[in-house]
């Protein structure tokens, strides 16, 4: 086992690991210590560390060494994300693939620092405008934030997509034991500009629109068929499925275990791919699982953002008249004794259903 | 599972502190989390983590009812002495204490007069260092030798092997002083 690494500087290196040429970014907390780390790693290393003038510049300069077909990370906050959105909009419209870490903090404008799950929503459909989806890689502990990581670039490359690890202030804080991959050999896609002048210049007037929105279409159906990522306990059986990403989720893959232990015919459903939603999950409670009473989220935000896409997928597979109830806690790590207090009020009807 | 929670002013180790015993529950086999407080935390401030720690995985690294607690200075007891779960232990540094203390009867208070045991082994800012001395005793999840050689392998990482001496007789000074 390895020593106590922050969650931060575990992520920062795996990227490292995958290879990433240029980080540019702009400093917010919680996700500073990336750039505190990467400021002196990249340059050991003998590559690109740019702290640049904005989160817009950042994200432009993100998009210029895509463009080369090379990797290269960016990351921050919700806030920061929200100014980088005009420039991933251009790239997923540019087909330019890159990897964004989201350290999230609670809030809406600046926010606070507390660790939340509040930019769900967001991350979720896009982001910016448009109709296109990134992927959205939600780890639960320091050793998942690194495998993750480290994949992400693949994935990026495979799908020519923006993928985003969406960590929060808790997991990026704290410190945990981790092992990290080997290092991989500084790679170029094929098709990245190399200063020859081989792409025809567009015409933006006489383009077939329906044709070209087929070929995002079937990037995202793709992308949604291939690449949901989720884990499972007790759905076999559980009368109720708890359903929590993240933070929540590595709380609940613990208390589920507990209170199975204490006789309560629970399961949890953590996805690790929110966009796309493993409903594959779904599914395979529907085949398996005929005595299910309902779903229950646990998120840390206001009111619950992922309820939304529970209660959507389990009406797409024929459990759209269970209830399915949120447990916000709003920020923070939830306390086990709260949420199992919080349970036996769903139980006991004290909490009604969202939907 | 353990939990522990280390409390103090900025400036005091505490975050060390329970990055150190954390190091020494990894070095025992343990699984282990460190979580720090987040937000209004600034030196001058009050700052404190959350050390967790056991066989299985830890599954909730967030504070909830510790079962030791360090209180480092007067705010920081006041702070977290209603958090210890009954039974447990309050282990509170007597000498930035200003208070009587002993606000519950359902836990044990421990005093340590860790800044005066520090600067007698003349290591005036290892006072973090005696306590942890003093935790390794109280709590026996780890001998005296784990906790010694858990300390010295993190700090020799961190390229701070020049302070052994001082940190083994800081952390000798507070395992005798429980």
């Amino acid at each position: 086992m390895g020593d106590m690494v922050k969650g931060n500087i575990a992520v920062a290196e795996a990227a490292v690991r995958a290879g990433i040429i240029v980080y540019a970014g702009y400093p917010i907390t919680p996700s500073t210590e990336v750039m505190e780390y990467l400021s002196t790693r990249m340059e050991d290393l003998g590559r690109e560390f740019i702290q640049a003038e904005s989160e817009l510049a950042a994200i432009n300069m993100v998009m210029g060494v895509s463009a080369c077909g090379k990797r290269v990370l960016t990351a921050s906050s919700g806030p920061g994300i929200s100014l980088k959105q005009e420039g991933i909009s251009y790239m997923a419209q540019m087909e330019y693939p890159a990897v964004i870490l989201n350290v999230v903090r609670w809030g809406n404008g600046l926010g606070s620092l507390d660790g939340s799950q509040t930019d769900y929503h967001r991350e979720t459909r896009g982001g910016g405008n448009g109709d296109y989806r990134n992927i959205i890689l939600c780890p639960s502990t320091v050793q998942e934030s690194v495998d993750l990581m480290y994949e992400a670039f693949d994935i990026a490359e495979k799908y020519r997509c923006i993928v985003e690890v969406m960590t929060d202030s808790g997991l990026g804080q704290m410190m945990e034991p981790c092992e990290y991959p080997e290092f991989r050999e500084l790679t170029k896609c094929d098709w990245g500009l190399d200063g020859t002048y081989k792409v025809k210049r567009g015409d933006f007037l006489g383009r077939n629109i329906p044709g070209e929105s087929e070929t995002y279409m079937k990037k995202v159906r793709a992308m949604r068929e291939n690449e949901q990522r989720w884990e499972m306990y007790g759905e076999e059986d559980a009368e109720y499925i708890f359903v929590a990403y993240g933070m929540p989720g590595r709380v609940m893959s613990g208390l589920v275990r507990t209170m199975r232990q204490q006789g309560e015919k629970v399961g949890i459903l953590r996805p690790i791919t929110v966009w796309p939603f493993p409903e594959k999950a779904f599914e395979e409670m529907k085949e398996k699982n005929p005595n299910l009473k309902g779903f229950i989220t646990v998120e840390t935000n206001g009111e619950g953002q992922m309820v939304d896409d529970v209660a959507l997928y389990a009406k797409k597979y024929g459990m759209g008249t269970l209830p399915v109830y949120a447990l916000p806690y709003v920020c923070g790590v939830p306390k086990d004794d709260v949420v199992a207090a919080d349970f036996a009020k769903v139980k006991a009807g004290e909490i009604k259903e969202v939907y | 599972m353990r939990e522990l929670v280390f409390a103090g002013f900025g400036g005091q180790g505490v975050l060390t502190a329970g990055l150190v015993v954390s190091q020494i529950a990894l070095y025992k086999g343990f699984n282990a989390t460190w979580m720090p407080a987040y937000g209004a935390a600034m030196r001058g401030g009050t700052a404190n983590c959350t050390v967790k720690y056991g066989d299985g995985p830890v599954y909730n690294p967030g504070q909830q009812k510790p079962d030791l607690v360090l209180a480092m200075n007067t705010p920081s007891y006041k702070k977290f002495v209603n958090l210890v779960r009954p039974g447990g232990i309050i282990l509170v540094n007597a000498d930035m204490m200003t208070e009587e203390g002993n606000a519950r009867s359902d836990i044990q208070e421990i005093k340590v007069h860790c800044n005066q045991l520090a600067d007698q082994v003349k290591n005036p800012k290892g006072a973090n260092i005696v306590m942890i001395g003093a935790i390794t005793k109280i709590l026996g999840d780890f001998t005296h030798d784990e906790g010694v050689e858990g300390m010295n392998d993190m700090f020799r990482k961190k390229g701070k092997s020049k302070f052994e001496a001082l940190n083994v007789a800081a952390f000798q000074a507070g395992y005798e002083a429980v």
